[in-house]
């Protein structure tokens, strides 16, 4: 239930007892969010603890078994069609295999993201118009891959692909971004570069930001705030400011059912890559088409 | 480059306005000149098969004084006969005995070939090669050819049909074996020979478990197509329904010839039904396809299961740690399965055997005309026709083929798309248009062109729209199985961003299919040209005709320069789609 009427202009993301079964499998159990604007806020689980579940609920790409979400002012779930196109366009969503159509041009990839402004389909660069392509290319020289604007995206490595797809959020100009796992499949290197490009961004356009993440070092350097799911239920939100790494252990301690699970814990925290990517896999399946 | 440099933005300008500088900045687009040719020749081709559609005469009008056309043929006809049972009984034993033989030879010649044709099992590069050179050649000569050639070889029966499908389909086949084995894992392989393996048990315990339900589909899939070209094989002399149903229409025999051709649609459905299951009983587990076969497979097992037939679970004995005991594998139901598909099988290849009565003399006389029969052959010569008219036929044939592919690559495409599950906006559409497709495809098409030839009385005007119509069933199941594999992330990136289902159809999932499509519209192009070629032979026109003729005329040396001719033409469409594939990666 919605607490925060009357706060439209502050809040932007209101979630509460959201619910959402795959068959058998609970993926969230009750879990609640609100994200004011400006927030940049890090979803931090272990793989199939729900965060990129909530993600997608939030984009209306999942449609809850029970809860609410409501999102810019609109509750998501009674979307559909045009008005939920609409909503989804007010949105970017960086996923973890970043999902750039491979034998398309960098330049087309990021002009994509300009699709729901347009209508009808496009195939080709001709087909976009030159103002559009102009700001596509302003967003690939802000992220800083202006050269390689004509390349197939397959050409990319990893980060530069990653960059690629910050791109074409961009160029739906976004309130909000909201990204899963955005850096689990790249190098460190990479990967710095990537989030700080994300929060850098953040900042200067006064996006909000809601980020799922499993590197708890890497949260707590990056996000305003922590919010920490396990097994489809929030058991941490707070502020990651002044937060140590043994703290958000203790937490998932105090949660965990036994010592066996908490030493899953740290194993699996060390190494989640491969399973964040098994994670992806999992609810690709039951993606809502 | 241009003025718009200073253009404003719209409202929704991004913030890091674009510098004034940035469209100069911004790296010019080079598109390599190869890709340049091949977007022009593609668009050669499509012209090309334009005109020639437009040169077939298909139109509405014809089409409706071809319907005309039917219906006086059908006032004169009367009412469709059947041959004796008895005789129709043996004619479809001998058809079906005849191909799985065929088949089965293949089948064993292949593997050899696909063991050197594998690039994880050549033993070197030149046997590599030999082994790709085996399947491109018997692929690309057509079965009628050998078939002919092997009519005037042996004595009459049913050798000739046996080793005309056995060569050609070992293109096929031992193609689709290598493809097989490339794509194994190697570990197990591996461990074999790290275990002190032979290159044959490396084979035979390594590879051979993991390509065997692949094999045992090709060789099945092969078997079907085997069956329906089995029509034309008797246009040529080889024993079966096919030669009756020629002999029929020949004599004009008309309710003879329609009643053997209704027989022979029929015995293609019900052969893939039972190559469903076969392959379930093989295989293990309800079958995944979207053939006729499967579908009606999958439905009987409902059935069953429903009535509670099959899914009595077996009780596992009790652990006991007797050796001796644990020796004796226990007769549980799946070895009993196993054992009666087993001598099932083993039944019918030896019934096939028998019904064909195989002159198994002729295989060792027939050495000696050889020299005599193959010296008629060479050199090749157009004889008594100008190469005008030889050419003239082998542009008609070509034509055919262009315009069946560009009628079935349009209708393909619209219907292969909803056929999508990613594309389809609901699951009736996509359910409606997979069986659009499968009927379709269980139509065979040689047939339906013999039958429309015969009816509307118009050459190769019924023969382009009988491959147009087979072509759809083909290319739109392709079209749909590729679009449904496309990587999802992109489509579901762009609707996230608010795409509407057309657009993420235009900008993720046709780009990634772009490389399947020419693909497969090319494999389309290829069989096109090999049935325009057999189309001749059963009225259609075209260079088959004078195929025909050649050959019922002993002019062997025309022959000779008509299979060239097609040859090369076969040749040049493959290297052009290969070369198509390579550039649209």
């Amino acid at each position: 239930m919605s607490t925060q009427v009357g706060n439209e202009d502050s809040v932007v993301i209101d979630v509460s007892g959201l619910t959402k079964e795959f068959g058998r499998t609970v993926a969230l159990q009750g879990a609640s969010l609100t994200v004011a604007r400006g927030e940049i806020v890090v979803l931090l689980g272990l793989s199939g603890s729900g965060k990129s579940t909530l993600l997608r609920h939030l984009d209306g790409l999942e449609t809850p078994t029970s809860g609410s979400v409501r999102v810019l002012g609109q509750e998501v779930p009674r979307l559909t069609g045009r008005r939920l196109r609409a909503l989804r366009s007010r949105m970017g969503f960086v996923f973890q295999q970043f999902d750039l159509v491979p034998s398309l041009t960098v330049l087309e990839n990021v002009l994509t993201g300009a699709l729901s402004e347009l209508r009808g389909p496009r195939i080709g660069l001709w087909s976009y118009p030159k103002r559009l392509k102009l700001t596509a290319l302003g967003h690939l020289d802000r992220v800083g891959l202006l050269d390689r604007a004509y390349q197939r995206a397959d050409t990319l490595s990893g980060g530069q692909q990653q960059r690629v797809a910050i791109a074409r959020a961009l160029m739906q100009d976004p309130e909000i971004l909201l990204a899963d796992e955005p850096v689990a499949s790249l190098d460190p290197e990479s990967s710095e570069q990537v989030m700080s490009l994300i929060r850098e961004i953040a900042m200067d356009e006064g996006l909000t930001v809601v980020c799922s993440l499993h590197q708890v070092d890497l949260a707590l350097s990056w996000g305003d705030r922590i919010v920490g799911l396990r097994h489809g239920e929030v058991v941490l939100d707070t502020p990651a400011e002044g937060l140590s790494k043994a703290e958000v252990m203790e937490i998932y301690g105090r949660v965990a059912t036994s010592t066996t699970e908490l030493e899953a814990i740290e194993v699996e925290l060390s190494d989640a890559a491969a399973d964040a990517a098994a994670e992806t896999h999992l609810a690709d399946g039951a993606l809502r088409s | 480059m241009s003025l718009i440099t200073a253009t404003p933005p719209a409202p929704s300008a991004p913030p890091p306005a674009p510098s004034p500088s940035i469209a100069d900045r911004a790296p010019r687009r080079r598109v390599s000149p190869e890709r340049i040719a091949a977007i022009l020749a593609l668009g050669a081709i499509v012209v090309a098969s334009v005109i020639a559609l437009a040169d077939s005469g298909i139109s509405i009008p014809s089409m409706i004084e071809s319907w005309g056309n039917a219906e006086r043929f059908f006032a004169r006809v009367g009412t469709i006969t059947f041959p004796e049972p008895g005789e129709l009984v043996y004619l479809t034993a001998l058809t079906i005995g005849l191909v799985l033989c065929g088949t089965l030879l293949a089948a064993v010649i292949s593997v050899p070939i696909a063991y050197l044709a594998a690039s994880n099992t050549t033993p070197g590069r030149g046997w590599q090669a030999f082994g790709r050179f085996v399947t491109v050649l018997t692929r690309a000569i057509p079965d009628v050819v050998l078939a002919m050639v092997f009519v005037l070889m042996f004595s009459l029966g049913s050798l000739p049909g046996i080793l005309a499908i056995g060569i050609h389909s070992i293109g096929m086949i031992a193609k689709l074996f290598a493809d097989a084995i490339e794509q194994i894992d190697e570990g197990p392989r591996r461990a074999i020979r790290a275990a002190g393996g032979s290159k044959l048990q490396e084979f035979t315990s390594g590879i051979l478990p993991q390509v065997l339900p692949s094999w045992v589909a090709t060789v099945l899939h092969r078997n079907d197509i085997n069956l329906r070209g089995s029509v034309v094989l008797g246009y040529v002399g080889v024993v079966g329904l096919g030669m009756e149903m020629s002999f029929a229409f020949k004599s004009l025999n008309y309710s003879e010839g329609l009643g053997i051709a209704l027989v022979m649609f029929a015995l293609c459905v019900v052969m893939e039904i039972v190559s469903s299951v076969v392959r379930q009983a093989m295989l293990g587990g309800a079958p995944t396809g979207r053939g006729l076969g499967d579908r009606v497979v999958r439905l009987a097992g409902r059935a069953g299961a429903k009535r509670g037939v099959e899914t009595t679970p077996v009780a596992r004995p009790a652990v006991s740690h007797d050796l001796d005991a644990a020796l004796r594998r226990p007769w549980d139901a799946v070895r009993i399965r196993n054992t009666v598909w087993g001598w099932l099988a083993f039944a019918v290849v030896v019934g096939s055997v028998l019904v064909c009565n195989i002159q198994w003399g002729d295989l060792i006389t027939f050495w000696a005309k050889v020299p005599e029969i193959a010296v008629q052959f060479w050199p090749p010569s157009f004889g008594n026709y100008d190469a005008a008219t030889m050419f003239g036929a082998m542009a008609q044939t070509i034509g055919i083929a262009l315009a069946a592919t560009l009628l079935a690559f349009v209708v393909s495409v619209f219907v292969g798309s909803l056929a999508a599950r990613n594309v389809a906006p609901n699951g009736t559409v996509r359910t409606s248009m997979r069986l659009l497709l499968v009927v379709i495809r269980g139509i065979p098409e040689v047939i339906l062109a013999i039958v429309l030839i015969v009816i509307t009385g118009l050459g190769s005007q019924a023969g382009t729209l009988a491959l147009a119509f087979g072509g759809i069933g083909l290319l739109g199941k392709l079209i749909a199985d590729s679009f449904e594999e496309v990587k999802p992330g992109p489509e579901r990136a762009l609707r996230a961003t608010g795409a509407s289902r057309g657009q993420v159809y235009a900008s993720a999932t046709l780009p990634q299919g772009t490389r399947a499509l020419i693909g497969h519209s090319f494999y389309l192009l290829d069989t096109n040209i090999r049935a325009a070629t057999i189309l001749g032979i059963v009225g259609g026109g075209g260079i088959g005709y004078y195929l025909l003729n050649a050959g019922q005329g002993s002019n062997y040396a025309v022959v000779t320069a008509i299979v060239l001719m097609i040859l090369v033409t076969v040749l040049i469409v493959e290297g052009i789609a290969m070369w198509m594939r390579r550039v649209f990666k």
